[in-house]
């Protein structure tokens, strides 16, 4: 009775950290390791999107929205893939002018011929650059509002991912096949600035780290190539930052859920693609593993039946936390959104495999 | 009825594009010529065969992304030894396409694979690269008259700005047909965008392609 009543008032940031600690936990939580932001919410705040990417007072405003909008469980900060390529030189496009919503790119690289990865080094001061401290700001902003009652979370690129913010892509791709060395040495570059940041972030408020690899799933690169230039710097990042740290990778990942697994990571993020339960026949009962709802096609053009129905299919498919499979794309109405959180909450205890074995 | 000589030198065409090796295509592609043969037919039954081929193989998953770059660029290297030689009233299907990355999206790997095919089939591309604003595709359709414009969209967060090009081209020009693709466009979302037609992968958006200019040719 009594530790029901302690289940009963758990915060949801006890609930989310806890799962980690290997806590006893009252249910699955719903959130994310990744943007979250809705347009309802910058209406609300009256921010344009393209705002929130560089001041630390509006991120922070926005990346606590979902928490008071919809219930969500976590806050997450920063939106876009362009902070880690900017503090080593590239240039951003944040799309000011543009009137309908658009992510910040990349717009020059600073990797121009293969010769040029070699010279790619990471400056002491690496995490002072850029907007780092903008989103560190935001995190110390963010906890300090919210920080008692839910999760504060950040993201990183993977190091792949990040070398294609840094070079064309289709030379890095050829590279892969060509010169596995030269692109391994430039990788390993990369983690120890990956490293650096996930420490200061850490220090800054945020209390996990999803270490994005978006460039790597088997729609694009083979099992061989995971295991060769994937998987040896997402090992070194992994037993080199602090625990809670999840590893994402979008798109088609049955093939390497083993390898993903063996990467050091304390949970597994997965995208649509995946099929949980032949993830589960690998991967086992024991690995924590996050997913996967549709953050477009299910959250923005569902209805909240098709969320209810998308939140059972990933608990059922035994996932720990109920979180979408990539950002949530801002437009999703907050009835979906709402829809999500509800149905966690409702089956989150009577469903989860973990808790019923 | 080929010749052994000219099946020979197809294979070693085809296999020299799935083996993405460049060298023994640009040989194949240099004796095809000398013995005075028809190019286009080596372009066809040979390099875009082995594309098709590579496309298998990555259905497959045997081949992935930088597999395909490199078989890409063994089908470039014959195609720009045959090309020059190509009449164009030979070729079969004829026709000019507008394509290009949408704005937001740098990711131009899948539109640059779809370019091989249509460059290889005899068609006019005006590629108008990634990241490309949304009046642009309008302006390019209009000013050149191309039958299709093909779009394409790596990420979600972009996808979504599909919806608005669809309907500024079709509003200019009803009759232009435009096809969409990329990792998550999917029917569905094709149909609720307007779009004519959807392409999983570059063999597919070629031969939809190829069907959506039959159907203009018919209707004039």
């Amino acid at each position: 009775m009594e530790r029901g009543f302690e289940l009963m008032t758990m915060t949801s940031r006890e609930r989310v950290l806890g799962l980690f600690e290997g806590k006893e936990v009252d249910r699955i939580a719903c959130y994310s390791g990744m943007g979250n932001v809705t347009t309802a919410a910058l209406e609300q705040l009256g921010y344009r999107f393209p705002e929130i990417h560089g001041d630390a007072q509006k991120m922070a405003a926005a990346g606590a929205s979902s928490y008071h909008l919809f219930g969500y469980e976590c806050a997450v900060i920063p939106w876009d893939m362009c902070v880690e390529a900017e503090a080593l030189g590239c240039v951003m496009n944040a799309y000011e002018d543009v009137a309908h919503l658009l992510y910040p790119t990349i717009k020059e690289k600073i990797i121009h011929a293969p010769e040029d990865m070699s010279k790619v080094t990471i400056p002491p001061d690496y995490p002072e650059r850029g907007r780092f401290p903008v989103v560190m700001e935001a995190l110390g902003a963010i906890k300090k509002e919210i920080g008692n009652e839910v999760a504060v979370g950040t993201w990183l690129l993977g190091p792949f991912t990040l070398a294609g913010q840094i070079m064309d892509l289709n030379d890095l791709f050829k590279l892969v096949f060509k010169k596995p060395a030269e692109v391994n040495a430039l990788l390993d570059t990369l983690a120890d600035g990956l490293i650096m940041v996930a420490k200061k972030y850490k220090e800054a408020g945020a209390d996990y780290i999803t270490i994005r690899e978006m460039g790597a799933p088997t729609d694009v690169l083979s099992p061989r190539s995971f295991k060769q230039v994937i998987k040896p710097h997402l090992e070194k990042i992994f037993s080199q930052i602090d625990s809670p740290k999840i590893l994402h990778i979008c798109g088609d990942t049955n093939l390497i859920i083993g390898m993903m697994n063996e990467c050091g990571a304390d949970a597994i993020s997965v995208e649509t693609k995946n099929d949980l339960v032949k993830s589960r026949e690998v991967i086992g009962p024991e690995p924590l593993l996050f997913g996967k709802i549709d953050g477009y096609n299910v959250l923005v053009n569902g209805t909240p039946e098709d969320v209810e129905r998308a939140v059972l299919e990933s608990i059922e498919g035994g996932v720990d936390a109920v979180w979408p499979a990539c950002d949530i794309w801002p437009t999703a109405p907050l009835s979906n959104l709402r829809a999500m959180v509800e149905t966690v909450k409702k089956y989150g205890a009577e469903k989860w495999a973990r808790k019923n074995r | 009825m080929a010749t052994e000589k000219e099946q020979e030198l197809l294979e070693k065409l085809a296999n020299g594009v799935v083996n993405y090796d460049e060298e023994a295509v640009k040989e194949a592609a240099q004796e095809w010529l000398a013995l005075g043969l028809d190019p286009n037919k080596a372009v066809f039954d040979g390099l875009v065969k082995g594309m098709q081929e590579c496309g298998r193989l990555y259905e497959e998953q045997e081949y992935f992304v930088p597999e395909l770059l490199m078989c890409a660029d063994a089908l470039y290297a014959g195609l720009d030894i045959l090309r020059p030689h190509m009449k164009s009233e030979d070729v079969g299907v004829r026709g000019q396409v507008v394509m290009g990355v949408v704005q937001g999206d740098v990711h131009d790997i899948g539109k640059n694979l779809v370019k091989v095919m249509f460059e290889a089939a005899g068609f006019t591309v005006h590629d108008l690269g990634r990241d490309v604003p949304l009046e642009k595709f309008v302006e390019e359709q209009l000013r050149t008259d191309s039958e299709i414009v093909a779009l394409s969209a790596m990420m979600t967060t972009t996808m979504v700005g599909m919806k608005n090009i669809i309907k500024a081209i079709k509003e200019k020009n009803p009759k232009a047909k435009i096809m969409i693709g990329g990792a998550p466009v999917t029917e569905d979302i094709a149909a609720k965008f307007g779009a004519d037609g959807y392409a999983k992968d570059a063999s597919n958006a070629l031969k939809d392609a190829i069907n959506m200019i039959s159907s203009l040719r018919d209707l004039t």
